[in-house]
């Protein structure tokens, strides 16, 4: 265990120490900080903090106090009056025929009035509107619907009218992808690194394949894990902080269930990538060679953000359940409807035994690819070699 | 100083190699002994590094056998043994005392001890003030040396070097020479592999010749010269000496020329040839000691002592 061990410390030192990695590792949580402190922004700062004005011509809110953000004028000339001297946002005038149907209007100079003057005015009115109910119905109607799914299959719920519910998974997924992705890339260069350096014949004289791959995939794993657990903490730390700051993510709950997903999809699908990568460095001639043929390997495992609208709207329809079941975009898949559906047990439990069956193959791919095709200094392996490779009628140990 | 009583640290029995229609290595066999430097000579392309590679069981024979310590390679024997490719590797954009430190541990080594060995190779092959650059900052010979120092700082007992001096300039080939030597002597087993058999043929105990994947000869240096001594002529003198009857080859070295001689012509017929000739001047004519790179060619042309 020592020399994958040293391998393993090897590469994790090496990957770290990239400018590539810390500005990638660091940049994220500056790019979440830096989002989630203009959503603060935005929320807390509603913008004009004059109060909205109002004309009541239907009688409506006669019997109704104004409410915080709102000031009544008996007539319109006042309200145009304060409105040219800039103490209101704007007026609404509610029309005589207002409980008839006639509409009312909305009166401002170049700005309309700021969201938090709005809905201050509109709870003004449904207010008025419901007086004669009782104080449980009133605020049943004025919270609107509200539905918690859930599954009758596995009993994990799902808040209907929580957007972050299902922005968390996403990002979430993201986050992930793009973890494995980028530790893939450091995988592939740690393979060719062997072949342009002429270093492969030192390292097959003093351990043996498998043990290089098992040390080169176990440090660059660890490269990941690292990666995932900064942005993790970045993550929620800036919305505990955010939180705290704004009602816009006070109800926000992390996605612990989530988060278990992740860890049980990650080791298997870092493995099958990490085969997928360490056979293509042992057949490709040089690095560069190697990144446009992982461009199109990596497609297969971001598909699913290229099919991101159809998925969100339609989460249990075959598309998503057939991606959801694919071995390189289950988890991806998974992460996008676990806001908006609950995803059945069985669908996440085929998707995972693909991948992991997928995992097992590519390892053993690149095990047998490996060997042969690392001794091909500066040249590509033909698919004849690898085919030989593969029935083991190339290799050595 | 050659231990035959003992067993072989490596023994290679009828190997066979192709690669698709090309055969490299063709019925190879060789023993070699603890204590002596073993030299496996022949031009490029002979099948020398593939034959290395089959004892490392980097590439499996087709058919044949490979002992190692005597038995199959295993991953334990790997720490017994230091390895020089042909193809020089080392990270180039690692510096280079933390890459021989990583080299040293995959052999086995505990850290400390690897730095504190390392310390006196590198300042004795005059690397130590250069430890901490990148390993591409570092020149040719100064990487060479390097390598050198990878294959032997875990104190190796099988000792495995494709062509050593490629890439040295005179006074570090001595060194080279002295270390390997001082290996020897500390009764480690040297097999040396290189195309330029003159800088091997003083080293050497035993040899095997290797062309176009088959063995061509094998045996100890002395006895070999032995067989094809009187096969060569010295000459120093003025006038082209590249065509003359009953000769192989002609080269020249330290400003006299070489010309091993086909079977069957004594240095007396060529003496006698070129005395009737009017376009050379001939200074001095010895009876040469066939050097390893005339044997070759006698070899590889069917002009073999016996022949």
């Amino acid at each position: 265990m020592v020399k994958p061990w040293e391998v393993a410390k090897h590469e994790y030192l090496k990957a770290v120490r990239r400018r590539s990695f810390v500005l990638a590792t660091l940049g994220f949580p500056l790019l979440f900080a830096a989002i989630i402190g203009f959503s603060v922004l935005v929320a807390t700062d509603g913008g004009d903090s004059q109060p909205v004005g109002y004309v009541d011509e239907s009688g409506l809110l006669a019997a109704s106090q104004p409410a915080a953000g709102t000031q009544a004028f008996a007539d319109e000339t006042s309200a145009r009056a304060a409105l040219d001297a800039g103490t209101v946002q704007g007026y609404y005038v509610l029309p005589p025929g207002y409980l008839s149907g006639e509409a009312p209007r909305l009166v401002y100079l170049t700005e309309a009035p700021s969201d938090d003057a709005r809905r201050a005015f509109n709870r003004l009115v449904r207010s008025a509107l419901l007086a004669d109910q009782s104080p449980e119905v009133r605020q049943r109607l004025e919270a609107g619907l509200s539905v918690t799914m859930q599954s009758a299959e596995d009993g994990r719920e799902l808040a209907s009218d929580d957007f972050l519910s299902f922005l968390i998974p996403l990002f979430a997924g993201m986050f992930y992808v793009f973890a494995v992705l980028s530790s893939a890339g450091y995988l592939l260069q740690a393979m060719t690194t062997e072949k342009e350096n002429r270093t492969v014949e030192v390292m097959a004289t003093s351990l043996s394949p498998m043990q290089l791959i098992t040390g080169k995939a176990a440090g660059l794993f660890a490269v990941a894990m690292t990666q995932l657990a900064i942005w993790g903490a970045a993550a929620v730390l800036a919305l505990t902080i955010a939180a705290a700051a704004t009602d816009l993510f006070r109800g926000v709950q992390i996605p612990w269930s989530l988060m278990g997903v992740v860890l049980i999809y990650f080791v298997p699908s870092f493995a099958l990538v990490a085969g997928i990568m360490i056979a293509l460095g042992g057949v490709v001639a040089d690095l560069q060679q190697g990144q446009q043929i992982a461009g199109i390997v990596n497609l297969f495992f971001i598909m699913p953000f290229f099919l991101f609208a159809i998925i969100l709207a339609r989460p249990d329809s075959p598309l998503a359940i057939a991606l959801t079941l694919f071995p390189t975009t289950a988890f991806l898949t998974v992460a996008m409807r676990w806001g908006v559906t609950t995803v059945p047990a069985w669908q996440m439990a085929v998707g995972l035994i693909g991948l992991v069956i997928c995992a097992v193959v590519a390892i053993w791919v690149a095990a047998r690819v490996f060997r042969i095709g690392m001794l091909s200094y500066g040249q590509r392996l033909s698919w004849q070699t690898v085919r030989r490779a593969l029935r083991g009628r190339e290799l050595a140990g | 100083m050659t231990t035959q009583s003992s067993t072989p640290t490596v023994q290679i029995t009828g190997v066979r190699k192709s690669f698709g229609a090309v055969r490299a290595v063709d019925d190879v066999s060789f023993d070699v002994y603890p204590g002596e430097i073993f030299g496996m000579l022949g031009p490029n392309g002979a099948g020398k590094t593939t034959t290395i590679r089959l004892m490392l069981d980097i590439f499996r024979p087709d058919a044949g056998k490979v002992a190692v310590f005597g038995g199959p390679m295993e991953e334990e024997k790997k720490n017994r043994i230091g390895y020089m490719p042909e193809e020089r590797g080392m990270y180039r954009d690692q510096k280079l005392e933390s890459t021989l430190v990583y080299f040293a541990r995959l052999k086995g080594m505990d850290e400390d001890e690897a730095r504190d060995r390392l310390a006196g190779w590198l300042q004795r092959l005059d690397l130590y003030d250069h430890r901490q650059k990148r390993v591409q900052d570092l020149s040719k010979g100064m990487q060479q040396k390097a390598q050198i120092i990878s294959t032997l700082v875990h104190e190796p007992d099988l000792i495995i070097i494709d062509e050593p001096f490629s890439g040295l300039d005179p006074v570090n080939t001595r060194l080279v020479k002295e270390i390997i030597e001082e290996q020897r002597q500390a009764g480690r087993t040297i097999i040396m592999s290189t195309h330029q058999m003159y800088q091997v043929e003083a080293l050497c105990n035993r040899i095997v010749l290797i062309d176009k994947g088959r063995s061509v000869l094998y045996g100890a240096v002395d006895e070999i010269k032995r067989r094809f001594a009187g096969n060569a002529v010295l000459i120093e003198g003025e006038g082209d000496f590249t065509s003359v009857d009953g000769v192989l080859d002609a080269y020249q070295r330290n400003g006299a020329w070489h010309l091993p001689l086909a079977a069957g012509i004594s240095p007396q017929e060529v003496l006698r040839s070129l005395a009737s000739r009017e376009d050379v001047h001939i200074e001095r004519f010895e009876v040469a000691e066939a050097s390893l790179d005339d044997i070759f060619v006698m070899v590889v042309q069917g002009e073999t002592p016996d022949g």
